[in-house]
């Protein structure tokens, strides 16, 4: 594939809706090129079940029209973008054998808003089994890879969505999380991953995992294309209870301004003692960059491991259960089988255990939005204490490798609705990719795009890419 | 008790399912204790006011802002 072409597929949203604007580009040329890069590397990366060739190739020519007549919708107008299979759009699978004729009747929410605002749908990309079921060489569906290493697979659950960046076959794809399946993935592929406000985007038509911890949200190569896909996507919907009725801003509003004198809070707690040394070293030289920025750096206390996989997980799969019990029941034979396993699992939660959570996860929600009125501005702590992504699993790894070296620090702001934001730093010493987060307050999306923008600026990671 | 409890939902675990499943419901059994704990340190005041519905921070927009 040409240089240009290879640079082209792996530009920014915010370089090229420029390019697309002052029409030196047109949606066209940078749709056959996405679907070329298809064709060639999905075979190999796995990250689309479905391509729309001929339907997105209609609409780029829709939207190289409506341009030329200076119709610009704007930043996302002609962008070419992938879509988790769990949103309704078309035929939806959820990675599951057991949904592989269903054909949704209309787009869910989220989508509609993208066509909207002129994205263009290049097809329906790769999860974990209903958003949770690690596929493995003996799934159905072949797992998706990681583009910077074929051995290994992309992180998960939205998979898809991450791989297809990675791999310079989309610029941004929406993912969905419950307990970190946007930012995992995007730091296993040094991409930024976004879960905004619990209420922030609706979630109409998007196959639940979890009612009370489920984001909808995008894995994009940068902070500004992930705000710029946010501000697609967000604003209230009636159809989703859990739909927050608050003024949209503009995301970008702070995006450059620099951060001296912000307090960073750190959740030293919750990391310090379970984080890889690898990981950590590099993760502690992102610390550094802010201090060399102009932030104060501060600890706020929190919970450790134990409480947060005691808060997370069952409340996941409890939730799960309610959802998949009926069809576990008569058609379990179809799930994977760590699939079907959590979803017993949740069976066994009891409601009292249920409740003790909730009363947790709202003691923990509380600690945090009292730090961030007082003592911080946004909060830190790496994505993950473990290194990723780890090598494509020969069969289902079961239900053990919860609780046993597997410190994910993303489900925190699950629980607790916090807006969230995985921002890549680097690779550790035996080259794998590393990411923090950034929390802030609820609904300040803002402050923390500010803040992860100001580190992505003063450091290049965003600007590489897998030579593919 | 896993089949039991399964069994309430008339589901049949596999061997395969039930060798994942009985180490889990230990460790689960294990994490109550970690909830219990963590609402030992709050004072009953505090514990009286939860939980709080969902969605869970909406409801505390206006007290933070």
């Amino acid at each position: 594939m040409a240089t240009d072409a290879k640079e082209l597929a792996h530009s920014s949203i915010e370089a090229l809706s420029e390019q697309i604007r002052t029409q030196e580009i047109s949606p066209v040329e940078v749709t056959q090129t996405m679907l070329a890069r298809i064709d060639e590397l999905n075979p190999k990366i796995h990250a689309y079940y479905t391509v729309f060739h001929d339907e997105v190739m209609e609409d780029a020519q829709r939207a190289e029209q409506e341009i030329a007549r200076g119709n610009y919708r704007g930043p996302l107008h002609g962008i070419p973008m992938g879509i988790k299979d769990i949103y309704e759009m078309k035929r939806t699978t959820c990675g599951s054998q057991s949904l592989q004729e269903y054909v949704a009747e209309e787009d869910c929410v989220a989508v509609k808003k993208l066509k909207d605002a002129g994205a263009l749908i290049l097809g329906k990309t790769a999860t974990y089994e209903f958003a949770y079921g690690i596929q493995s060489l003996k799934s159905p569906v072949e797992p998706v890879r990681s583009a910077w290493d074929l051995s290994r697979e992309a992180g998960g659950s939205s998979s898809g969505s991450g791989g297809a960046v990675a791999a310079g076959m989309a610029y941004a794809g929406m993912g969905s999380c419950t307990g970190g399946s946007i930012r995992w993935p995007a730091q296993c592929l040094l991409h930024v991953g976004l879960k905004a406000t619990y209420g922030r985007v609706s979630r109409r038509g998007i196959f639940p995992l979890s009612w009370s911890l489920d984001h909808p949200g995008p894995l994009a190569r940068t902070v500004k294309d992930s705000a710029l896909v946010l501000q697609g996507v967000a604003g209230y919907d009636e159809g989703d209870p859990a739909s927050a009725k608050v003024p949209v801003p503009d995301f970008t509003a702070k995006m450059d301004r620099d951060i001296r004198g912000m307090r960073i809070g750190l959740l030293a707690d919750l990391y310090e003692k379970s984080c890889d040394p690898k990981v950590l070293e590099v993760y502690n030289k992102a610390v550094d960059k802010y201090r060399s920025l102009g932030a104060e750096i501060v600890k706020v206390p929190t919970i450790g491991i134990p409480e947060l996989e005691a808060i997370e997980w069952p409340t996941l799969w409890a939730d799960a259960a309610a959802i998949h019990v009926r069809n576990i029941r008569n058609r379990g034979e179809q799930y994977n089988p760590n699939t079907r396993q959590f979803i017993q699992w949740g069976l066994l939660v009891s409601s009292a255990y249920y409740l003790l959570a909730s009363r947790c996860r709202a003691q923990v929600r509380d600690d945090l939005n009292a730090a961030l009125t007082k003592d911080c501005d946004v909060l830190m702590l790496p994505t993950a204490g473990f290194q990723g992504p780890p090598p494509v699993a020969e069969e289902s790894p079961g239900l053990n490798f919860i609780g046993s070296a597997f410190e994910i620090y993303t489900p925190i702001f699950n629980f607790t609705g916090h807006p969230a934001i995985q921002v890549p730093c680097g690779f550790d010493s035996d080259g794998l990719a590393v990411g923090f987060q950034i929390a802030a307050k609820p609904f300040d999306e803002v402050t923390m795009f500010q803040v992860a923008r100001a580190y992505e600026q003063s450091e290049s990671w965003h600007t590489m890419h897998p030579d593919i | 008790m896993v089949i039991a409890k399964l069994a309430e939902w008339e589901i049949v675990a596999s061997e395969d399912d039930l060798a994942e499943l009985v180490p889990a419901y230990e460790a689960l059994m294990k994490s109550q204790n970690v909830l219990e704990n963590m609402l030992r340190t709050r004072s009953m005041g505090n514990a009286m006011e939860f939980p709080l519905s969902e969605p869970a921070v909406i409801h505390d927009l206006e007290r933070y802002r």
